[in-house]
Protein backbone atom coordinates (compact mmCIF):
# COMPACT_ATOMS: atom_id res chain seq x y z
CA UNK A 1 0.00 0.00 0.00
CA UNK A 2 1.67 3.52 -0.59
CA UNK A 3 1.05 6.29 1.00
CA UNK A 4 -2.32 7.37 1.68
CA UNK A 5 -4.95 10.40 0.70
CA UNK A 6 -7.61 10.65 2.73
CA UNK A 7 -10.31 12.32 1.90
CA UNK A 8 -10.27 15.01 3.45
CA UNK A 9 -7.38 16.21 1.92
CA UNK A 10 -8.81 16.01 -1.37
CA UNK A 11 -8.38 19.67 -1.96
CA UNK A 12 -4.38 19.75 -0.54
CA UNK A 13 -3.28 16.55 -2.97
CA UNK A 14 0.39 17.26 -1.38
CA UNK A 15 -0.69 15.63 2.31
CA UNK A 16 -0.71 12.71 0.40
CA UNK A 17 3.02 12.25 0.79
CA UNK A 18 3.07 12.32 5.01
CA UNK A 19 1.03 9.94 5.61
CA UNK A 20 1.61 5.74 5.21
CA UNK A 21 -0.19 2.84 5.75
CA UNK A 22 2.03 0.20 6.33
CA UNK A 23 1.15 -3.28 5.10
CA UNK A 24 3.27 -6.97 5.44
CA UNK A 25 6.42 -6.93 3.08
CA UNK A 26 6.56 -3.37 2.70
CA UNK A 27 9.39 -1.52 4.57
CA UNK A 28 10.90 2.50 4.21
CA UNK A 29 13.39 1.47 1.23
CA UNK A 30 9.52 1.61 -0.16
CA UNK A 31 8.22 4.46 1.35
CA UNK A 32 9.12 6.72 4.00
CA UNK A 33 6.48 9.72 4.71
CA UNK A 34 8.59 13.06 3.78
CA UNK A 35 8.45 15.14 7.20
CA UNK A 36 10.53 18.10 8.49
CA UNK A 37 8.65 19.56 5.54
CA UNK A 38 7.04 23.13 5.09
CA UNK A 39 3.52 23.10 6.81
CA UNK A 40 1.28 22.78 3.50
CA UNK A 41 -1.28 25.77 3.48
CA UNK A 42 -4.81 24.68 3.78
CA UNK A 43 -3.44 22.79 6.59
CA UNK A 44 -4.60 23.12 9.74
CA UNK A 45 -1.13 22.52 11.52
CA UNK A 46 -0.73 22.10 15.14
CA UNK A 47 2.95 22.63 15.57
CA UNK A 48 4.66 25.39 17.65
CA UNK A 49 6.96 27.27 16.60
CA UNK A 50 11.32 27.03 16.45
CA UNK A 51 11.21 29.70 19.30
CA UNK A 52 9.10 27.25 21.33
CA UNK A 53 11.54 24.68 20.39
CA UNK A 54 14.52 25.85 21.83
CA UNK A 55 12.88 27.52 24.97
CA UNK A 56 9.78 25.08 26.11
CA UNK A 57 11.38 21.80 25.38
CA UNK A 58 14.83 22.44 26.30
CA UNK A 59 16.24 25.99 27.81
CA UNK A 60 13.11 26.41 30.23
CA UNK A 61 13.99 22.91 31.92
CA UNK A 62 17.29 24.02 33.69
CA UNK A 63 16.10 24.89 37.07
CA UNK A 64 19.00 27.57 37.85
CA UNK A 65 18.32 29.95 34.84
CA UNK A 66 16.54 33.05 34.19
CA UNK A 67 14.81 32.31 30.68
CA UNK A 68 14.97 36.13 29.19
CA UNK A 69 12.52 36.25 26.42
CA UNK A 70 13.02 39.34 23.91
CA UNK A 71 9.66 39.66 22.65
CA UNK A 72 5.85 40.68 23.06
CA UNK A 73 4.41 38.62 26.15
CA UNK A 74 2.85 36.18 24.34
CA UNK A 75 5.74 34.60 23.48
CA UNK A 76 6.82 34.36 26.91
CA UNK A 77 3.39 32.63 28.19
CA UNK A 78 2.52 30.42 25.79
CA UNK A 79 5.99 28.82 26.55
CA UNK A 80 6.01 28.59 30.06
CA UNK A 81 4.10 26.71 32.66
CA UNK A 82 2.18 24.24 30.36
CA UNK A 83 5.17 21.46 30.63
CA UNK A 84 5.33 19.72 33.62
CA UNK A 85 8.95 19.84 34.16
CA UNK A 86 9.57 19.84 38.06
CA UNK A 87 13.02 20.31 39.46
CA UNK A 88 14.65 19.21 43.16
CA UNK A 89 15.31 23.04 43.96
CA UNK A 90 11.39 23.88 44.23
CA UNK A 91 10.55 24.17 40.41
CA UNK A 92 12.15 27.24 39.91
CA UNK A 93 11.72 27.17 36.21
CA UNK A 94 7.97 26.65 36.80
CA UNK A 95 7.27 29.66 38.85
CA UNK A 96 8.53 31.95 37.03
CA UNK A 97 8.58 33.60 33.35
CA UNK A 98 10.66 36.46 32.13
CA UNK A 99 10.06 38.97 29.37
CA UNK A 100 11.40 42.12 27.82
CA UNK A 101 7.22 42.76 27.19
CA UNK A 102 8.27 44.56 23.84
CA UNK A 103 5.21 47.12 22.52
CA UNK A 104 5.07 49.18 19.60
CA UNK A 105 7.52 52.01 20.83
CA UNK A 106 10.19 49.35 21.62
CA UNK A 107 9.39 48.21 17.90
CA UNK A 108 9.64 51.01 15.94
CA UNK A 109 12.76 52.37 17.96
CA UNK A 110 14.47 49.54 18.79
CA UNK A 111 14.82 47.03 21.88
CA UNK A 112 17.98 46.68 22.81
CA UNK A 113 18.39 48.90 25.35
CA UNK A 114 14.83 47.21 26.84
CA UNK A 115 16.54 44.38 26.61
CA UNK A 116 20.20 45.40 28.69
CA UNK A 117 17.25 46.63 30.89
CA UNK A 118 15.50 43.61 31.66
CA UNK A 119 18.55 41.24 31.83
CA UNK A 120 19.59 44.22 34.42
CA UNK A 121 16.50 44.34 36.26
CA UNK A 122 16.16 40.16 36.45
CA UNK A 123 19.13 40.12 38.04
CA UNK A 124 18.71 42.54 40.50
CA UNK A 125 15.45 40.91 41.49
CA UNK A 126 17.01 37.32 41.74
CA UNK A 127 20.93 38.06 43.38
CA UNK A 128 20.70 34.34 43.71
CA UNK A 129 20.86 33.95 40.04
CA UNK A 130 23.62 33.91 37.83
CA UNK A 131 22.94 32.39 34.81
CA UNK A 132 20.23 33.64 32.31
CA UNK A 133 19.42 32.23 28.48
CA UNK A 134 18.02 35.08 26.07
CA UNK A 135 15.98 34.25 23.45
CA UNK A 136 15.16 36.33 20.14
CA UNK A 137 11.45 36.19 19.36
CA UNK A 138 10.13 36.54 15.91
CA UNK A 139 9.29 40.69 16.30
CA UNK A 140 12.83 41.47 17.97
CA UNK A 141 14.41 39.53 14.84
CA UNK A 142 12.58 41.20 12.32
CA UNK A 143 13.71 44.46 13.89
CA UNK A 144 17.15 43.30 13.72
CA UNK A 145 18.32 43.74 17.77
CA UNK A 146 21.68 42.67 18.18
CA UNK A 147 21.15 40.65 21.44
CA UNK A 148 24.63 39.03 21.76
CA UNK A 149 26.80 42.42 22.40
CA UNK A 150 24.02 43.41 24.86
CA UNK A 151 24.96 40.10 26.44
CA UNK A 152 28.81 40.74 26.26
CA UNK A 153 28.36 44.22 27.72
CA UNK A 154 26.30 43.01 30.98
CA UNK A 155 28.31 39.65 31.76
CA UNK A 156 31.47 42.25 31.36
CA UNK A 157 29.38 44.74 34.16
CA UNK A 158 28.57 41.52 35.85
CA UNK A 159 31.41 39.41 36.22
CA UNK A 160 29.78 36.79 38.16
CA UNK A 161 26.88 36.40 35.67
CA UNK A 162 26.90 34.27 32.38
CA UNK A 163 24.74 34.26 29.82
CA UNK A 164 23.93 31.96 26.42
CA UNK A 165 21.64 33.47 24.02
CA UNK A 166 19.34 31.12 21.31
CA UNK A 167 18.39 33.38 18.26
CA UNK A 168 15.85 30.81 16.93
CA UNK A 169 12.81 33.44 16.04
CA UNK A 170 9.68 31.25 15.56
CA UNK A 171 9.89 31.48 11.65
CA UNK A 172 13.67 30.36 11.37
CA UNK A 173 12.15 26.63 10.97
CA UNK A 174 9.46 24.89 10.00
CA UNK A 175 8.56 23.36 13.33
CA UNK A 176 10.26 23.22 16.84
CA UNK A 177 12.75 20.83 16.03
CA UNK A 178 14.87 23.78 14.23
CA UNK A 179 14.68 25.56 17.81
CA UNK A 180 16.12 22.08 19.14
CA UNK A 181 18.51 22.07 16.78
CA UNK A 182 19.83 26.02 16.78
CA UNK A 183 20.15 25.39 21.22
CA UNK A 184 22.31 22.39 20.70
CA UNK A 185 24.77 24.00 18.20
CA UNK A 186 25.00 26.69 19.85
CA UNK A 187 25.68 25.38 23.36
CA UNK A 188 28.41 22.98 22.10
CA UNK A 189 29.87 25.50 19.99
CA UNK A 190 29.68 28.19 22.93
CA UNK A 191 29.33 26.75 26.25
CA UNK A 192 30.39 22.86 26.57
CA UNK A 193 34.31 23.10 27.47
CA UNK A 194 34.33 26.28 29.60
CA UNK A 195 34.04 24.73 33.01
CA UNK A 196 35.15 21.68 34.89
CA UNK A 197 33.72 20.03 37.47
CA UNK A 198 34.92 17.58 40.43
CA UNK A 199 34.47 14.11 39.24
CA UNK A 200 33.82 11.37 42.00
CA UNK A 201 33.60 8.14 40.00
CA UNK A 202 35.73 6.17 37.58
CA UNK A 203 32.40 6.07 35.67
CA UNK A 204 30.44 9.18 34.39
CA UNK A 205 28.08 10.00 31.70
CA UNK A 206 25.83 12.81 30.66
CA UNK A 207 22.25 11.78 30.09
CA UNK A 208 21.07 13.39 27.07
CA UNK A 209 17.40 13.95 25.83
CA UNK A 210 15.11 13.86 28.75
CA UNK A 211 13.54 16.91 30.32
CA UNK A 212 12.33 15.43 34.12
CA UNK A 213 8.48 15.29 32.62
CA UNK A 214 6.50 14.96 36.00
CA UNK A 215 10.17 13.28 37.41
CA UNK A 216 11.87 11.21 34.81
CA UNK A 217 15.09 12.58 35.46
CA UNK A 218 14.93 12.20 39.50
CA UNK A 219 13.59 8.57 39.34
CA UNK A 220 16.09 7.66 36.46
CA UNK A 221 19.04 9.29 38.96
CA UNK A 222 18.04 6.19 41.54
CA UNK A 223 19.65 4.03 39.14
CA UNK A 224 22.48 6.05 38.14
CA UNK A 225 23.70 6.08 42.21
CA UNK A 226 22.66 2.86 42.38
CA UNK A 227 25.09 1.72 40.12
CA UNK A 228 27.62 4.28 41.12
CA UNK A 229 27.71 6.21 37.81
CA UNK A 230 28.38 10.25 37.82
CA UNK A 231 26.21 12.26 35.66
CA UNK A 232 28.03 14.75 34.59
CA UNK A 233 25.28 16.85 33.37
CA UNK A 234 21.32 16.01 32.30
CA UNK A 235 20.71 17.85 28.84
CA UNK A 236 18.02 19.04 30.22
CA UNK A 237 15.83 17.42 32.62
CA UNK A 238 16.25 19.12 36.41
CA UNK A 239 19.72 20.30 35.20
CA UNK A 240 22.27 23.23 35.68
CA UNK A 241 23.62 26.23 33.39
CA UNK A 242 27.10 25.15 34.84
CA UNK A 243 26.90 20.90 34.76
CA UNK A 244 26.09 21.63 30.90
CA UNK A 245 29.19 23.25 30.38
CA UNK A 246 31.74 20.60 31.79
CA UNK A 247 29.87 17.68 29.55
CA UNK A 248 32.93 17.25 27.60
CA UNK A 249 34.13 15.37 30.99
CA UNK A 250 31.57 12.81 30.53
CA UNK A 251 33.21 9.36 29.45
CA UNK A 252 29.81 8.06 27.53
CA UNK A 253 26.71 10.51 26.02
CA UNK A 254 23.67 8.37 27.09
CA UNK A 255 20.75 9.34 24.65
CA UNK A 256 17.33 8.69 25.35
CA UNK A 257 15.31 11.89 22.56
CA UNK A 258 17.55 11.62 19.58
CA UNK A 259 15.52 13.87 17.71
CA UNK A 260 15.70 17.16 20.16
CA UNK A 261 19.31 16.30 21.85
CA UNK A 262 20.88 14.06 19.07
CA UNK A 263 23.27 17.22 17.66
CA UNK A 264 24.49 17.81 20.87
CA UNK A 265 25.52 13.77 21.07
CA UNK A 266 27.18 14.03 17.54
CA UNK A 267 29.04 17.09 18.03
CA UNK A 268 30.58 15.36 21.43
CA UNK A 269 31.66 12.47 19.86
CA UNK A 270 32.93 14.74 16.84
CA UNK A 271 34.79 17.11 18.91
CA UNK A 272 35.50 15.12 21.86
CA UNK A 273 35.43 11.60 20.86
CA UNK A 274 32.67 10.61 23.44
CA UNK A 275 30.84 7.71 21.89
CA UNK A 276 27.21 7.86 21.84
CA UNK A 277 24.74 5.10 22.85
CA UNK A 278 21.20 5.51 22.30
CA UNK A 279 18.61 3.82 24.66
CA UNK A 280 14.94 3.87 24.88
CA UNK A 281 13.95 4.79 28.53
CA UNK A 282 10.28 3.98 28.52
CA UNK A 283 9.28 0.11 28.92
CA UNK A 284 10.25 -2.76 31.33
CA UNK A 285 12.43 -4.62 28.42
CA UNK A 286 13.87 -1.60 27.03
CA UNK A 287 14.83 0.08 30.15
CA UNK A 288 16.77 -2.92 31.50
CA UNK A 289 18.07 -3.56 28.13
CA UNK A 290 19.60 0.40 28.42
CA UNK A 291 20.64 -0.73 32.16
CA UNK A 292 22.87 -3.79 30.58
CA UNK A 293 24.44 -1.63 27.86
CA UNK A 294 25.25 1.17 30.15
CA UNK A 295 26.88 -1.10 32.41
CA UNK A 296 28.77 -3.55 29.96
CA UNK A 297 30.51 0.03 28.31
CA UNK A 298 31.54 0.56 32.25
CA UNK A 299 32.70 -3.01 33.20
CA UNK A 300 29.75 -3.32 36.03
CA UNK A 301 27.60 -5.58 34.65
CA UNK A 302 26.75 -7.45 38.21
CA UNK A 303 25.25 -4.01 39.33
CA UNK A 304 23.39 -3.57 36.44
CA UNK A 305 21.95 -7.14 36.93
CA UNK A 306 21.44 -6.78 40.77
CA UNK A 307 19.37 -3.73 39.64
CA UNK A 308 17.46 -4.72 37.26
CA UNK A 309 16.29 -8.07 39.59
CA UNK A 310 15.33 -5.78 42.45
CA UNK A 311 12.98 -3.09 40.30
CA UNK A 312 11.48 -6.53 38.23
CA UNK A 313 10.77 -7.85 41.67
CA UNK A 314 8.90 -4.71 42.82
CA UNK A 315 7.10 -3.37 40.01
CA UNK A 316 6.80 -6.35 37.17
CA UNK A 317 3.49 -7.82 39.25
CA UNK A 318 2.00 -4.79 38.97
CA UNK A 319 2.42 -4.29 34.77
CA UNK A 320 0.97 -7.91 35.04
CA UNK A 321 -1.79 -6.57 36.60
CA UNK A 322 -2.09 -4.05 34.12
CA UNK A 323 -1.11 -6.22 31.27
CA UNK A 324 -3.77 -8.76 31.70
CA UNK A 325 -6.48 -6.02 31.68
CA UNK A 326 -5.25 -4.08 28.72
CA UNK A 327 -4.42 -6.77 26.13
CA UNK A 328 -5.65 -5.74 22.95
CA UNK A 329 -6.63 -2.24 23.75
CA UNK A 330 -6.06 -0.54 20.55
CA UNK A 331 -4.22 3.15 21.17
CA UNK A 332 -3.07 6.07 18.92
CA UNK A 333 0.19 8.23 19.88
CA UNK A 334 -0.25 11.63 18.08
CA UNK A 335 2.38 13.43 19.90
CA UNK A 336 6.17 14.84 18.97
CA UNK A 337 8.27 12.37 17.14
CA UNK A 338 10.37 10.04 19.29
CA UNK A 339 7.60 9.22 21.33
CA UNK A 340 6.23 7.06 18.93
CA UNK A 341 8.97 4.85 18.11
CA UNK A 342 9.91 4.68 22.06
CA UNK A 343 6.45 3.63 22.87
CA UNK A 344 5.11 1.54 19.67
CA UNK A 345 6.49 -1.82 20.64
CA UNK A 346 7.14 -1.35 24.12
CA UNK A 347 3.43 -0.78 25.26
CA UNK A 348 2.93 -3.80 22.42
CA UNK A 349 5.49 -6.19 24.01
CA UNK A 350 4.89 -4.65 28.15
CA UNK A 351 1.02 -4.35 27.85
CA UNK A 352 0.05 -6.28 24.92
CA UNK A 353 -1.54 -3.10 23.27
CA UNK A 354 -1.74 -2.21 19.67
CA UNK A 355 -0.42 0.70 18.24
CA UNK A 356 -3.10 1.71 15.41
CA UNK A 357 -2.26 4.93 14.51
CA UNK A 358 0.70 7.18 15.08
CA UNK A 359 1.52 10.99 14.07
CA UNK A 360 4.57 13.27 14.39
CA UNK A 361 4.87 17.10 14.86
CA UNK A 362 8.28 17.44 13.79
CA UNK A 363 9.95 14.33 13.57
CA UNK A 364 12.16 13.80 10.87
CA UNK A 365 12.72 10.71 8.38
CA UNK A 366 14.80 9.70 10.85
CA UNK A 367 12.28 8.95 13.07
CA UNK A 368 9.96 7.77 10.62
CA UNK A 369 12.37 5.06 9.77
CA UNK A 370 12.59 3.73 13.58
CA UNK A 371 8.85 3.75 13.45
CA UNK A 372 8.06 1.78 10.58
CA UNK A 373 10.66 -0.35 11.47
CA UNK A 374 9.38 -1.14 15.16
CA UNK A 375 5.59 -0.10 14.37
CA UNK A 376 2.86 -2.81 12.72
CA UNK A 377 1.21 -3.61 9.37
CA UNK A 378 -1.87 -1.71 9.08
CA UNK A 379 -1.16 0.87 11.23
CA UNK A 380 -0.71 4.66 9.85
CA UNK A 381 2.28 6.73 10.45
CA UNK A 382 1.40 10.68 9.67
CA UNK A 383 3.14 13.46 9.61
CA UNK A 384 2.46 16.97 10.33
CA UNK A 385 -1.20 15.39 11.22
CA UNK A 386 -4.12 18.34 11.27
CA UNK A 387 -7.58 18.03 13.03
CA UNK A 388 -9.14 16.83 10.16
CA UNK A 389 -7.39 13.94 9.44
CA UNK A 390 -7.18 13.23 12.79
CA UNK A 391 -11.25 12.57 12.89
CA UNK A 392 -11.04 10.72 9.50
CA UNK A 393 -8.30 8.09 10.89
CA UNK A 394 -10.27 7.73 14.10
CA UNK A 395 -13.19 6.68 11.96
CA UNK A 396 -11.01 4.26 10.45
CA UNK A 397 -8.63 2.53 12.91
CA UNK A 398 -11.26 3.46 16.05
CA UNK A 399 -8.65 3.75 18.77
CA UNK A 400 -9.54 3.17 22.87
CA UNK A 401 -7.24 5.17 24.15
CA UNK A 402 -5.61 8.32 22.36
CA UNK A 403 -1.71 9.61 23.68
CA UNK A 404 -1.39 13.23 22.98
CA UNK A 405 -1.54 16.64 24.29
CA UNK A 406 -3.87 18.49 26.18
CA UNK A 407 -5.06 20.51 22.62
CA UNK A 408 -5.72 17.31 20.47
CA UNK A 409 -6.80 15.87 23.71
CA UNK A 410 -10.27 17.87 24.34
CA UNK A 411 -11.04 17.62 20.56
CA UNK A 412 -11.08 13.86 21.41
CA UNK A 413 -12.79 14.13 24.63
CA UNK A 414 -15.76 15.52 22.50
CA UNK A 415 -15.63 11.92 20.50
CA UNK A 416 -15.72 10.90 23.76
CA UNK A 417 -12.20 8.77 23.48
CA UNK A 418 -10.62 8.75 26.86
CA UNK A 419 -7.19 10.58 25.75
CA UNK A 420 -3.82 10.11 28.41
CA UNK A 421 -1.25 13.48 27.97
CA UNK A 422 1.24 12.02 25.77
CA UNK A 423 3.77 15.37 26.40
CA UNK A 424 3.53 16.22 30.03
CA UNK A 425 1.77 12.83 30.97
CA UNK A 426 -0.97 12.28 33.59
CA UNK A 427 0.62 11.35 36.57
CA UNK A 428 4.26 10.56 35.85
CA UNK A 429 6.66 9.89 35.98
CA UNK A 430 6.48 7.00 33.05
CA UNK A 431 10.44 6.12 32.68
CA UNK A 432 12.27 3.35 33.93
CA UNK A 433 10.40 0.18 35.42
CA UNK A 434 8.00 2.26 38.20
CA UNK A 435 7.27 4.81 35.12
CA UNK A 436 6.43 2.00 32.85
CA UNK A 437 3.18 1.17 35.75
CA UNK A 438 1.99 4.52 36.47
CA UNK A 439 1.88 4.71 32.39
CA UNK A 440 0.20 1.43 32.43
CA UNK A 441 -2.33 2.62 35.41
CA UNK A 442 -3.04 5.75 33.27
CA UNK A 443 -3.94 3.77 30.34
CA UNK A 444 -6.45 1.38 32.28
CA UNK A 445 -7.74 4.10 33.95
CA UNK A 446 -8.53 5.71 30.62
CA UNK A 447 -9.81 2.49 28.77
CA UNK A 448 -11.93 1.47 31.55
CA UNK A 449 -13.03 5.01 32.96
CA UNK A 450 -16.98 5.03 32.59
CA UNK A 451 -17.26 8.46 32.20
CA UNK A 452 -16.76 9.27 28.70
CA UNK A 453 -19.61 6.67 27.81
CA UNK A 454 -22.14 8.23 30.27
CA UNK A 455 -21.02 11.52 28.80
CA UNK A 456 -22.01 10.29 25.37
CA UNK A 457 -25.61 9.28 26.78
CA UNK A 458 -28.38 11.97 26.17
CA UNK A 459 -31.70 11.16 27.71
CA UNK A 460 -33.19 13.67 25.04
CA UNK A 461 -33.29 11.70 22.27
CA UNK A 462 -34.68 12.91 19.75
CA UNK A 463 -35.77 16.11 21.06
CA UNK A 464 -32.11 17.55 20.61
CA UNK A 465 -31.11 20.08 17.96
CA UNK A 466 -27.83 18.81 16.22
CA UNK A 467 -25.89 21.39 15.27
CA UNK A 468 -23.45 20.39 12.61
CA UNK A 469 -19.96 19.63 13.40
CA UNK A 470 -16.73 21.34 11.53
CA UNK A 471 -15.71 17.96 10.23
CA UNK A 472 -18.99 16.98 8.86
CA UNK B 1 23.26 -20.34 6.77
CA UNK B 2 19.92 -19.70 5.02
CA UNK B 3 18.57 -16.12 3.80
CA UNK B 4 15.44 -17.39 6.09
CA UNK B 5 18.16 -16.92 9.05
CA UNK B 6 19.54 -13.43 7.70
CA UNK B 7 15.76 -12.44 7.37
CA UNK B 8 15.24 -13.91 11.25
CA UNK B 9 18.38 -12.03 12.59
CA UNK B 10 17.40 -8.30 10.37
CA UNK B 11 14.18 -8.66 11.40
CA UNK B 12 15.51 -8.58 14.88
CA UNK B 13 17.77 -5.36 14.34
CA UNK B 14 15.55 -3.83 12.37
CA UNK B 15 12.75 -4.20 15.37
CA UNK B 16 15.39 -3.22 18.32
CA UNK B 17 18.38 -1.08 17.41
CA UNK B 18 18.74 1.78 17.51
CA UNK B 19 21.90 2.64 16.51
CA UNK B 20 21.27 1.32 12.85
CA UNK B 21 19.25 5.07 13.05
CA UNK B 22 21.83 7.33 13.94
CA UNK B 23 21.47 11.02 11.92
CA UNK B 24 24.02 10.53 8.92
CA UNK B 25 25.41 7.77 6.41
CA UNK B 26 28.83 7.42 8.05
CA UNK B 27 27.69 7.20 12.10
CA UNK B 28 25.35 4.08 10.20
CA UNK B 29 28.34 2.45 8.64
CA UNK B 30 30.38 3.13 11.44
CA UNK B 31 27.93 1.25 14.28
CA UNK B 32 27.36 -1.20 11.62
CA UNK B 33 30.32 -1.99 11.07
CA UNK B 34 31.79 -2.19 14.73
CA UNK B 35 28.83 -3.70 16.19
CA UNK B 36 28.46 -6.62 13.90
CA UNK B 37 32.16 -7.17 14.20
CA UNK B 38 32.32 -7.40 17.86
CA UNK B 39 28.87 -9.38 18.01
CA UNK B 40 30.52 -11.85 15.42
CA UNK B 41 33.37 -12.24 17.88
CA UNK B 42 31.17 -12.30 20.54
CA UNK B 43 29.40 -15.18 18.83
CA UNK B 44 32.79 -16.97 17.80
CA UNK B 45 33.37 -17.26 22.05
CA UNK B 46 36.18 -14.37 21.26
CA UNK B 47 37.09 -11.74 23.56
CA UNK B 48 36.41 -8.79 21.68
CA UNK B 49 38.62 -5.14 21.89
CA UNK B 50 37.73 -3.19 25.04
CA UNK B 51 40.09 -0.53 24.96
CA UNK B 52 38.78 3.01 23.19
CA UNK B 53 35.50 4.64 24.35
CA UNK B 54 34.75 3.36 20.48
CA UNK B 55 35.25 -0.33 20.94
CA UNK B 56 33.48 -0.23 24.33
CA UNK B 57 30.27 1.47 23.14
CA UNK B 58 30.65 -1.38 19.95
CA UNK B 59 30.60 -3.92 22.77
CA UNK B 60 27.58 -2.73 24.88
CA UNK B 61 25.39 -2.58 21.66
CA UNK B 62 26.83 -6.22 20.68
CA UNK B 63 26.71 -7.85 23.72
CA UNK B 64 22.98 -6.93 24.41
CA UNK B 65 22.60 -8.19 20.92
CA UNK B 66 23.79 -11.45 21.43
CA UNK B 67 22.63 -12.24 24.71
CA UNK B 68 18.81 -11.55 23.05
CA UNK B 69 19.90 -12.98 19.63
CA UNK B 70 20.99 -17.01 21.38
CA UNK B 71 17.87 -16.75 23.75
CA UNK B 72 15.23 -16.29 20.27
CA UNK B 73 17.01 -18.08 17.83
CA UNK B 74 18.76 -20.87 19.35
CA UNK B 75 19.73 -22.72 16.62
CA UNK B 76 22.43 -20.15 16.35
CA UNK B 77 24.24 -21.84 19.12
CA UNK B 78 24.59 -24.83 16.51
CA UNK B 79 26.33 -23.20 13.60
CA UNK B 80 29.69 -24.17 12.69
CA UNK B 81 32.00 -20.87 12.90
CA UNK B 82 32.63 -20.08 9.13
CA UNK B 83 28.79 -20.23 8.71
CA UNK B 84 28.30 -17.42 11.94
CA UNK B 85 30.94 -15.45 9.74
CA UNK B 86 28.58 -15.73 6.67
CA UNK B 87 25.46 -15.18 8.79
CA UNK B 88 26.64 -11.88 10.14
CA UNK B 89 28.26 -11.02 6.94
CA UNK B 90 24.72 -10.99 5.28
CA UNK B 91 23.13 -9.74 8.36
CA UNK B 92 25.77 -6.65 7.69
CA UNK B 93 24.97 -6.49 3.84
CA UNK B 94 21.23 -6.32 4.42
CA UNK B 95 21.64 -3.39 7.15
CA UNK B 96 23.72 -1.18 5.03
CA UNK B 97 21.41 -1.74 2.15
CA UNK B 98 18.28 -0.89 4.34
CA UNK B 99 19.55 1.85 6.66
CA UNK B 100 22.07 3.56 3.87
CA UNK B 101 22.53 2.81 0.16
CA UNK B 102 18.19 2.52 0.04
CA UNK B 103 17.33 4.78 2.77
CA UNK B 104 14.90 7.30 1.09
CA UNK B 105 15.39 9.45 4.24
CA UNK B 106 16.70 13.13 2.68
CA UNK B 107 18.83 14.06 5.81
CA UNK B 108 21.57 11.04 5.52
CA UNK B 109 23.98 12.60 3.63
CA UNK B 110 24.00 16.50 5.18
CA UNK B 111 27.76 17.36 5.64
CA UNK B 112 26.85 18.53 8.95
CA UNK B 113 24.31 17.97 12.18
S1 LIG C 1 5.75 35.64 17.71
FE1 LIG C 1 7.15 34.14 16.79
S2 LIG C 1 8.48 33.51 18.49
FE2 LIG C 1 6.67 34.49 19.42
S3 LIG C 1 5.28 32.77 19.83
FE3 LIG C 1 4.73 33.64 17.80
S4 LIG C 1 5.85 32.38 16.30
FE4 LIG C 1 6.80 32.02 18.33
Amino acid sequence: MPMVLLSCDKDIPEREKHIYLKVDGEDSRDFLPVSNAQTIPGTLSERGCAFCGAKLVIGGVLKDTIQMIHGPMGCAYDTWHTKRYPTDNGHFNMKYVWSTDMKESHIVFGGEKRLEKSINEAFDEMPDIKRMIVYTTCPTALIGDDIKPVCKKVMSERPDVDIFTVECPGFAGVSQSKGHHVLNIGWINEKVGTLEKNITSDYTMNFIGDFNIQGDTQLLQQYWDRLGIQVISHFTGNGTYDDLRCMQQAQLNVVNCARSSGYIANELKKQYGIPRLDIDSWGFSYMAEGIRKICAFFGIEDRGEALIADETAKWKPKLDWYKERLKGARMAIWTGGPRLWHWTKSVEDDLGIQVVAMSSKFGHQEDFEKVIARGQAGTYYIDDGNELEFFEIIDLVKPDVIFTGPRVGELVKKLHIPYVNGHGYHNGPYMGFEGFVNLARDTYNAVHNPLLKLAATDIRGGQRKVFLEAAE
Amino acid sequence: MSQQQIDQLFGYVQERCLWQFHSRSWDRQENIDGIISTATDLLHGQQPKKHAPMDRMFYADAKAMVDDLKVRFPWILDLEPTRVTELMAGLKSKLVDQTITQSLNRELHDKLY
